[in-house]
């Protein structure tokens, strides 16, 4: 059957023809192949003045659209819903981008601009019979249960918000603490296993001696952090050091800390840099503070590499500071370390003073949360990325700043990296309503722009498998790569790094874009 | 007879890439005509086979734009693009094209100057360094 194709000119207002010349390129759009209708209108991002167009098309059973108007983000939504109105598939409206990329950067060059819309149109005109009809699919979720492992901070806040969108919660506690929470508390229980995708995952809890198997559609990790002790040369000569949690949790049982009292901002200070811990800061100063406003005679030091206490937290170092609090910065070479002779006294290099200060100390308190130790496990259960440091790796900071790159799987908390209270509940709030969110919907949308594997093709050498950040391509029955398409992307990474070129992107193949660069290429402009 | 005009592609990805694009032509930036955009979802999905053809196909510089590494949409994608943009770099100079004709850019959706620079940094090496093997291509 022949393509019908639909050409939809955009004025852009008047800016179009202030540079282009229109009547040649209505003429060059009409006289090409399968073009069966040629439209100009004014604004298409405007509903009205498209509706001639739309009109157009069902008249004319246009099964394919071109059109050149400005950036496709801004426009796609509002045109694609007008075209599938007239019964035109949404993957066969193709945007060219005629404002920004040839009227607004080549204002004082008209003739090469046209050169250039001409050709840009030729090769618009080529893809557009290229490219194949998709459908997008959908899947009923089986059950509305968000699974929220860790049942602390994070984990409650989590739960809050996402019982406020009418979902189940299910909270995992590893310890056999009580609390309440809206939803059902699991005690002593761990995620070990888990398969499915996204909307329709089968978890499997180990709750107390049994392992039971548990239908979700969403999971939100909410471990937190893990234990440590101090490390490094410091670690020999101090046994005494405590965790700043710790040290909090004496100080509000109204025990009186010992002596002096030194803050250092990693366990070990000798060792690597550690990542910004804002976690260390908050927590730092706002305890300092309370310390020394309940005991004003207490001497406080806090020695740090870096300073990141963001925010309005700034305010609180400039209380800490006015309280008496003091603040010294080390760099890498002048580490804290014990004074062989004074077990008492801790030696350490001003940075910005250059002196050597000996602080006679009573307590060493520091101030770090290591990842989780169950990270790992729960990581390999859900198949999520880790960072290098062992915590969860989140997706794009933009478009994914709580979850991970699974849908479906979402993450927050000091689970991500060291955070203050407020920070990992604010998390954990937006991780539970970003659940709650994507359980209400009831129904997951997969499909469209993905990627298929040519089986015949695949040497199974699990190339694909090792690059897709999001887990979509799988070893399938016939022990050839499947993809997942709940889970796929469609960013085509398997697709460029395929050694036997046995994978294939919906509408961005090899040819289609060759043959768009060869078409460009062509033009002289 | 009018100087010759170099031509010079760029795969941009779909995200970050484009929106650098855009951003610079609404801000007013003006671009060397000659450069040709072929959108592509993602770096990662440029495969070898588009930078060689491209040259096969008359260009003089190819580049290729994408989201900034740590801050990728597709998580890792303009890292496996910046890997494929170095092995084909590899196989230019083994069949002795200038390597630098071919080059990969990196830019936040956010950042106005890093496609204009990046088109112009292509241009002067397109014009530098002249066609192609030195006189007219077959």
């Amino acid at each position: 059957m022949k393509a019908k194709v639909q050409v939809v000119l955009c004025r852009c207002c008047t800016e179009m023809p202030a540079l282009l010349n229109m009547e040649r390129l209505q003429k060059l759009a009409a006289e090409s192949n399968n073009v069966v209708s040629v439209m100009t209108v004014d604004a298409a991002c405007d509903g009205k003045n498209l509706a001639p167009a739309i009109n157009e098309a069902k008249e004319k059973e246009i099964d394919r659209a071109v059109v050149f108007a400005c950036h496709k983000k801004d426009i796609s939504p509002a045109i694609v819903k007008a075209y599938r109105r007239a019964g035109v598939n949404e993957f066969l409206v193709e945007f060219v981008n005629m404002r920004e990329e040839v009227v607004l950067p080549h204002m004082s060059e008209p003739e090469r601009a046209q050169a250039k819309a001409e050709t840009k149109m030729k090769a618009a005109l080529i893809r557009s019979i290229m490219l194949a009809p998709l459908e997008r699919q959908t899947e009923e979720m089986k059950t509305r249960n968000v699974v929220i492992i860790g049942a602390g901070v994070a984990g409650q806040a989590a739960a809050h918000e996402a019982s406020k969108a009418g979902v189940h919660t299910i909270l995992l506690e590893k310890t056999g603490k009580s609390l309440k929470a809206p939803g059902i508390i699991m005690t002593n229980a761990q995620l070990v296993g888990a398969s499915g995708y996204g909307g329709n995952l089968q978890l499997k809890i180990k709750a107390g001696e049994k392992i039971e198997n548990l239908g979700a559609a969403a999971v939100v990790i909410a471990t937190g952090g893990g234990w440590t002790t101090l490390k490094g040369p410091l670690a020999k000569s101090v046994k005494d050091a405590v965790p700043l949690y710790k040290f909090y949790e004496q100080m509000q049982t109204g025990s009186v800390p010992k002596g002096p009292i030194v803050v250092v901002d990693t366990p070990d200070p000798a060792g690597k840099t550690m990542k910004v811990q804002d976690y260390a800061w908050d927590d730092t100063l706002e305890t300092t503070i309370e310390l020394k406003k309940k005991h004003p005679e207490t001497q406080i030091f806090v020695i740090f590499q870096e300073m990141r206490a963001f925010g309005l937290s700034e305010l609180a170092y400039k209380e800490a500071a006015e309280l008496g609090i003091k603040f010294v910065r080390y760099d890498k070479g002048g580490a804290p370390k014990v004074d062989p002779k004074n077990p008492g006294v801790l030696m350490v290099k001003d940075f910005a003073q250059g002196e050597l200060l000996n602080i006679r100390f009573g307590t060493l308190v520091f101030a770090s949360i290591p990842p989780n130790e169950d990270n790992k496990a729960i990581a390999e259960a859900l198949r999520i990325p880790m960072t290098m440091d062992g915590a969860t790796r989140r997706g794009s900071i933009q478009r994914w700043p709580v979850s991970t790159p699974r849908s479906g799987v979402f993450v927050c908390g000091s689970a991500l990296f060291p955070k203050s209270r407020d920070v990992a509940k604010a998390e954990g709030a937006a991780a539970g309503a970003m659940a709650g969110e994507f359980v209400k919907r009831g129904r997951i949308e997969f499909g469209g722009i993905v990627a298929l594997v040519t089986q015949e093709k695949c040497s199974a050498c699990l190339t694909c498998i090792r690059t897709c950040p999001y887990e979509a391509p799988f070893i399938g029955t016939a022990s050839k790569v499947e993809i997942r398409v709940q889970a796929c992307q469609g960013c085509g990474m398997c697709v460029g790094i395929c050694p036997s070129k046995a994978i294939e992107l919906h509408n961005y193949t090899d040819d289609q874009i060759a043959e768009e660069a060869r078409v460009l290429l062509g033009g002289d402009f | 007879m009018a100087e010759r005009r170099p031509k010079v592609i760029g795969f941009c990805c779909e995200k970050h890439g484009m929106d650098a694009a855009v951003l610079s032509a609404r801000s007013g930036k003006q671009l060397d005509a000659s450069v040709r955009i072929v959108q592509v979802p993602c770096t990662g999905r440029v495969d070898g086979i588009h930078l060689l053809k491209a040259f096969e196909d008359g260009a003089d510089a190819v580049f290729v734009l994408g989201c900034l590494e740590k801050n990728c949409y597709y998580d890792t994608g303009s890292i496996e693009g910046r890997k494929r943009v170095g092995y084909v770099k590899q196989m230019l100079t083994e069949v002795g094209i200038e390597k630098e004709r071919l080059e990969m850019f990196n830019s936040a959706s956010s950042n106005a100057w890093a496609f204009p620079d990046a088109v112009s940094k292509m241009v002067d090496i397109a014009k530098k360094l002249g066609p192609i093997g030195g006189g007219e291509r077959q």
